[in-house]
């Protein structure tokens, strides 16, 4: 079996910092990627950006003598499940695709962002804000006969704020992005966006720093979105829930709040992770992986799937061309529950409400940690004073267990990802109330 | 292997486009130019997962026109039309651009010689041998005890060309190899899954020890059986080479950069001369270090490479400066352009490093000066406190909040190591810690830009589960 993947890039992006165009820069990258799977049961993977035939002809006989040299070394069979190979043409629908503005449209976008920010007030000290776009043309074919096309355009911006008073610094940041055009900018001003990020960040100067301790926590969407990408998200990828960690081999059982369904799926209209189809060939559609708290299923690539004996789930993605696809997540939902927000926050006593969010990591284990940009406490069911941010820490299965509502309105949020190379992905999520290890600096 | 017919086609055609870029009146231009080979063994599992080879070339450009006003223009299309298109966007990208204040790009120089950056074996390496390396990292690790399993892990063989060329008269290029050897695994036992351990080896050579590498983490993982949780104290923290190399060099090194000191983002801004740590800490920033794995002869923008004293005992002396940051601060540029600066930057994990973006600035091997004690020592000193081995979870640059997971660490009473940690983190600000480091160790540690030892810091905040 060979996949071959060509992929045409052109990244965009442009920073304005202070209210200068510090950045305008057009990266233009073309290559290609074949991967060889031979005897049953090993995977060889060469890639090259020089174009000529005799270059891939060389890649292919790399793949191949790569995938031979560990094959005698492997020791489980893989029998991959047979995709009847379809010719597909599929375009991402873009309103306003971003190679037809002028320059001065593009920098209009972030600069608008600074110009929102600066609105805030003196104490707003540095502003960041970069646009970027990514566009792809992405070609796959496989010796089972797939001739897939896809065609995608990406827009996002992203937010950096600091705000300084007496020697304090508090940093905010805030981002969009979606699968489409400069159409974004229609629904989401960057004028508004900007200030918003850089009013947040002047007032925080006041607040305190959060205490550190277990919390009863009701969690914003716009962190929720971490902590489902994060925390439970990861350990539903099928290569490091094989690697022991987390869920492991709990299929069917209950492993999470009932409250608690989530859906993995490369569909999502403007989701960051919209890919129809994945690098393998697979068609991305929803899958269920947990139901009412129960595990249905785990995110697959087609080795993972034949491995555990199931179909592939269509989450073999590749960053691009010149690396190997590997199990990500694509759009990942939450499916919202009951609760409006002033019903989360009303039953709880004592805790604190978390938002925005500064990134995290996961452990093959199920542990996890992730930072919030703000917070208030929580008391006698009513929201009360402001603070700033700390990162939160716990283990995915235990924390998912403690889950007692589900917000109503669900967002899509973007989302970024690190697993042994870049991603961009799409989250849906409502606002959840959960308990958490909170590592604040405060009293 | 790359090629003499591949280095000298790039070479000769991004020559070929600064001069007809230059024939256009331009005021400066600067290419910077890679051509890269690699060799990637994976490990998943106590198994080869898979094996890559990659070949990677491209060009920059930044084009800057009169008043100051830059573009940048990327491409790793290897035709010479291809290439002279890149340019001629990044002119055009300049023109419709805003001034940048102070930009500069350095003049040319002679760039020290470093021995050591390159080993043609590197090179050389075949599949075969990298997945040999591969597998004796698994079996020094999983045969230090029965109960460890080898989850993932990273073998790679790098090896290639870097040359920056402008119009100022830089015009330089270095050959460089690197060798990484990443392992990670837990431990069973019981259904006690452990937390992963990892260790990492960052050489310039191809003869890497993967057993020192296996059975490290082989050790790590048997010491993490049997956790406990603990209650919230305050007490004295020794952070192990690995947990300084990240979450603390991340706060230093953002504070110490001369862009955000210009911008106001450094907490350290306007404090040159000022005590800023404690007299024992004293950080350097040396690009000359032979075989030193971020060692160079010359910046991502072509300044020549230096070593500079950046804290002295405690004293803030110099920042980590472009040829643009020193000459906004009108001071000498440190060479510390980057094209592959580590952090956490989504904008820039989306663009790529090398030819593909514009340099940061970031250390060459940010090297914290090692004491004399061994990491025993340190510990021999506490009455309570935690040994951090390694930690989760992102600091927060500008204010220099770390607040994260201990994901391998040790609670220390009487002088001892009692039993590692179960859930719990750490928090603080990581200023306010710098100032309460009573020790550090002799047990400095090579990792991708820093060489860093254990550090000892007073009056912790320890948050139990």
């Amino acid at each position: 079996m060979v996949q071959l993947r060509g992929q045409n890039r052109v990244i965009t992006t442009c920073t304005v910092k202070n209210g200068v165009v510090e950045d305008f820069s057009s990266i233009s990258l073309s290559g290609i990627g074949v991967r060889t799977f031979i005897d049953g049961k090993s995977w060889g993977f060469s890639s090259t950006n020089k174009l000529d035939f005799k270059s891939t002809e060389q890649a292919l006989d790399n793949s191949f003598k790569l995938a031979k040299a560990s094959s005698q070394l492997k020791k489980q069979r893989i029998v991959l499940e047979q995709v009847k190979g379809k010719t597909i043409d599929l375009f991402s629908p873009v309103k306003k695709p971003p190679h037809s503005f002028c320059t001065e449209d593009i920098v209009n976008i972030p600069l608008e962002a600074y110009k929102g920010a600066k609105e805030a007030g003196s104490r707003v000290a540095d502003i960041k804000a970069t646009y970027v776009s990514i566009e792809d043309k992405k070609h796959f074919l496989d010796t089972e006969g797939a001739r897939i096309h896809q065609t995608t355009t990406r827009v996002l911006l992203f937010i950096n704020i600091i705000a300084k008073s007496n020697g304090l610094l508090c940093p905010i940041s805030e981002n969009v992005g979606h699968t489409g055009g400069l159409e974004l900018f229609d629904k989401v001003s960057p004028y508004s966006l900007g200030k918003k990020a850089a009013e947040n960040a002047s007032r925080l100067l006041n607040a305190k720093a959060p205490p550190s301790g277990r919390f009863n926590v009701v969690i914003h969407p716009t962190l929720c979105a971490t902590l489902l990408h994060e925390a439970i998200g990861h350990p539903l990828e099928a290569d490091l829930a094989m690697a022991g960690g987390g869920f492991g081999d709990h299929i069917d059982e209950l492993v999470s709040s009932k409250l608690v369904t989530i859906y993995d799926d490369g569909t999502t209209p403007y989701g960051l992770g919209y890919f129809p189809y994945d690098d393998e060939g697979v068609e991305c559609n929803r899958t269920i992986l947990i139901e009412n708290g129960l595990l249905r299923s785990f995110m697959h690539d087609k080795t993972s799937a034949a491995l555990s004996n199931v179909s592939p789930t269509g989450n073999a993605h590749a960053w691009d061309y010149s690396v190997e696809p590997l199990i990500r997540q694509t759009n990942i939902g939450l499916q919202a529950g009951d609760y409006s927000m002033e019903e989360l926050v009303e039953d709880v006593k004592e805790g604190l409400f978390l938002e925005g969010t500064f990134g995290g990591q996961a452990n093959i284990n199920a542990d996890f940690t992730f930072g919030f940009q703000r917070s208030k406490w929580i008391r006698r069911g009513s929201l009360a004073e402001e603070m700033r941010g700390a990162n939160v820490a716990g283990n995915a299965i235990k924390v998912f267990k403690t889950i007692d509502a589900v917000g109503k309105m669900s967002v899509l949020r973007p989302g970024a990802c690190g697993k042994y190379q870049s991603a961009i992905q799409g989250r849906i999520v409502p606002a959840v109330r959960c308990k958490i290890l909170v590592g604040g600096t405060g009293d | 292997m790359i090629s003499n017919t591949d280095r000298f086609f790039l070479t000769d055609a991004v020559h070929k486009s600064v001069k007809a870029l230059e024939k256009k009146g331009i005021s400066q231009v600067e290419a910077f130019y890679t051509n890269s080979h690699a060799t990637e063994v994976s490990i998943r599992n106590s198994e080869i997962l898979t094996q890559n080879q990659v070949y990677d070339a491209g060009v920059g450009f930044r084009v800057v026109v009169t008043g100051g006003k830059v573009g940048f223009a990327s491409t790793n299309v290897l035709n010479e039309k291809a290439i002279l298109e890149a340019g001629e966007k990044a002119f055009a990208i300049a023109k419709v651009s805003s001034e940048v204040p102070n930009f500069a790009l350095p003049k040319g120089g002679q760039p020290p010689e470093i021995r050591g950056l390159f080993d043609s074996r590197v090179a050389e390496i075949t599949a075969e041998e990298a997945i040999d390396v591969a597998e004796r990292a698994m079996k020094a690790a999983e045969g230090f005890d029965k109960r460890v399993i080898a989850k993932d892990g990273l073998i790679l063989f790098q090896s290639g060309w870097r040359g920056v060329v402008n119009t100022l008269g830089v015009d330089f290029e270095e050959p460089e190899t690197r060798a990484v050897i990443y392992l990670s695994a837990s431990g069973k036992q019981n259904g006690e899954v452990t937390g992963s351990c990892s260790d990492f080896l960052f050489s310039r050579e191809a003869d890497v020890k993967p057993e020192i590498v296996g059975e490290s983490v082989g050790k790590k993982v048997v010491e993490l059986f049997k956790p406990q949780p603990i209650k919230s104290f305050q007490g004295t923290v020794v952070f192990s080479p690995q947990a300084v190399s990240y979450q603390l060099a991340h706060v230093l090194i953002d504070a110490l950069k001369g862009d955000t000191v210009i911008s106001g983002r450094s907490a350290w801004t306007g404090k040159l001369g000022e005590m800023v740590a404690s007299e024992k800490l004293t950080v350097t920033d040396n690009a000359l270090l032979e075989k030193g794995f971020a060692s160079r002869g010359f910046d991502d923008e072509g300044c020549s490479s230096q070593k500079t004293i950046l804290i002295k005992k405690g004293i803030l002396e110099s920042n980590l400066h472009n040829a643009t940051s020193a000459k906004a601060l009108a001071t000498k540029n440190t060479g510390n352009a980057s094209r592959s600066s580590g952090g956490f930057n989504i904008v820039r994990m989306i663009i790529g490093n090398g030819y593909r973006a514009k340099p940061d600035i970031y250390p060459s091997n940010l090297v914290i000066q090692s004491g004399n004690n061994t990491k025993e020592d340190l510990i021999s000193k506490i009455s309570k406190g935690v040994l951090v081995e390694s930690m989760a979870g992102f600091p927060q640059a500008g204010s220099g909040i770390i607040s994260a997971q201990l994901s391998r660490a040790f609670y220390i009473k009487n002088e001892e190591i009692q039993f590692p940690i179960k859930g719990g983190m750490v928090s603080g600000v990581a200023f306010a810690w710098f100032k309460r480091i009573s020790g550090v160790g002799s047990d400095a540690k090579q990792f991708q830009n820093a060489i860093v030892p254990s550090v000892m810091i007073e009056e912790l905040k320890i948050v139990g589960p």
